[in-house]
């Protein structure tokens, strides 16, 4: 196994005005000063000579960053592909025309559902109609446009008409991802774990979807790992192919990593981003097989999905070197199936999205986030 | 599964890229989510989709290329090409 990046995810900040209940951001900020526009720069450049070849610009938001275009102009520079993840809110048309002007080559545009009122519940704050008007000047200046939809119990049952909202704004590609389990998402599971009919519901409805669409919008749709037999693959194997850069600097092998308690990561402010990858303890910590238990060591799976994911096995079992509790032969997968049966009963429509509201805890920004000087 | 129209002039999609990997110096794709490694015919075959040629010309000149029967070419640079359009990396010349 080789191990080489291809894409960089750069977290520029935690900064963001949307307060999704599923947001994968840590709960708990690390402390720190934000990465400056040099350190940003020398990141990218240092990606590049490692062989990044793809650099997407997330948060947080990251047009919170006034430096966004000289951070992609720079990626330009280094030959990296730029790709902007966003929630939109902050895309002007002037704001646009100069990141196009950067060489940005493509946005993906976040959306909580295709209903206004629905939406902005999700994102807690009026964002919808904004995310809107972003889209058609994304589209007028040229940009190729993904619209990301993460699922849940409370928009998943709109999937056909959330498909039909990316293709009324021209998008090319979809991605329907059904929420991941960790951070403020887990603690919102109860109300956001879609049920098994939903699941079931959704699948035949994005089936017929793109088979229609062929060739017009492609159509990603990731089912929860809670109803799978088999984990993911997660990042295509730990420190495989993958890298991100967070906002204060510290580099990790999936962007959820900095979730694993006692797990120590580097920081690109002390050491140089290819000795991260190459040869910091956090990077090889669970690269090849040597660090799987049973049943991943005796297992035929063990280099197609890796174990699963460390974050997931850290979060359910306290141990990240335990077999990702998503896979049937898990010791602890009866844990996630009691949980999985005890969402069945709950009402499952979108009046109870609303009804659940109360109970949900809505993703806070730092209260305090340090600028750079 | 739609075939290709072998009248059609196939490009390379919206925010779409080919460069070199200059750690393997083969090439690859660079799309909006992420990149994918050509193999040998898939890169002559997409560095031909410039809009202007069409899809039984592209066949053509692969098979004269290769010196291989016009009907493997054929079945083969559809194949691939019906693939990179379903995601979104190939668009069709209007």
């Amino acid at each position: 196994m080789n191990y080489r990046p291809y894409l960089l995810l750069a977290e520029l900040t935690y900064a963001c005005p949307l307060h999704c209940p599923y947001c994968s951001n840590p709960i708990e900020y690390p402390g720190g000063r934000e990465l400056s526009t040099a350190e940003w720069r020398r990141v990218l450049e240092e990606a590049s000579q490692m062989g990044v070849l793809h650099v997407g610009f997330s948060g947080g938001e990251p047009l919170r960053r006034a430096d966004l275009a000289e951070l992609v102009a720079a990626a330009c520079a280094a030959g990296l592909y730029t790709n902007l993840i966003t929630s939109a809110v902050g895309l002007q048309s002037q704001r646009a025309a100069q990141l196009r002007q950067a060489g940005l080559d493509s946005i993906q545009i976040s959306f909580q559902s295709d209903q206004e009122t629905l939406a902005n519940q999700i994102a807690g704050t009026s964002a919808h109609a904004i995310k809107l008007r972003a889209a058609k000047i994304v589209r007028d200046l040229g940009f190729p446009l993904t619209v990301n939809v993460v699922l849940h119990r409370g928009n998943i049952g709109r999937i056909a008409q959330i498909i039909s909202l990316a293709e009324d704004l021209g998008a090319e590609r979809i991605e329907l991802a059904n929420a991941q389990y960790y951070g403020w998402a887990f603690q919102n599971r109860a109300a956001l774990l879609p049920t098994r009919s939903q699941i079931a519901q959704a699948t035949e409805v994005v089936g017929a979807q793109k088979e229609r669409l062929l060739g017009q919008m492609e159509i990603l749709f990731v089912t929860p790992d809670y109803y799978s037999e088999r984990p993911k693959p997660c990042m295509n194997g730990w420190g495989s192919r993958f890298l991100t850069v967070n906002p204060g600097g510290d580099v990790l092998p999936c962007p959820t990593a900095s979730s694993i308690k006692g797990m120590r990561f580097e920081n690109v402010r002390t050491h140089p981003l290819e000795w991260i990858w190459n040869q910091s303890e956090s990077f090889n910590r669970f690269r090849g097989t040597e660090w799987m238990p049973s049943p991943c060591c005796e297992c035929p799976m063990r280099e197609i999905d890796f174990g699963g994911c460390r974050c997931q096995a850290a979060l359910i079992t306290g141990d990240a070197n335990a077999t990702d509790p998503a896979c049937a032969l898990s010791p602890y997968r009866e844990t996630l199936t009691s949980f999985v049966d005890s969402i069945q009963q709950r009402p499952e429509t979108i009046p109870s999205f609303a009804a659940d509201i109360g109970r949900l805890l809505f993703r806070q920004s730092p209260i305090r986030t340090e600028r750079p000087k | 599964m739609i075939s290709m129209d072998p009248q059609s002039r196939p490009m390379l999609a919206r925010g779409v890229r080919i460069r070199n990997d200059p750690i393997t110096g083969e090439p690859v794709l660079l799309f909006p989510e992420g990149v994918l490694p050509l193999d040998a015919t898939a890169h002559d075959i997409i560095s031909r989709c410039s809009g202007e040629s069409t899809v039984e010309s592209i066949v053509q000149s692969l098979a004269e290329e290769y010196e291989i029967g016009i009907d493997t070419v054929r079945g083969d640079v559809c194949e691939c090409l019906v693939q990179l359009r379903d995601r979104m990396l190939i668009a069709i010349a209007q």
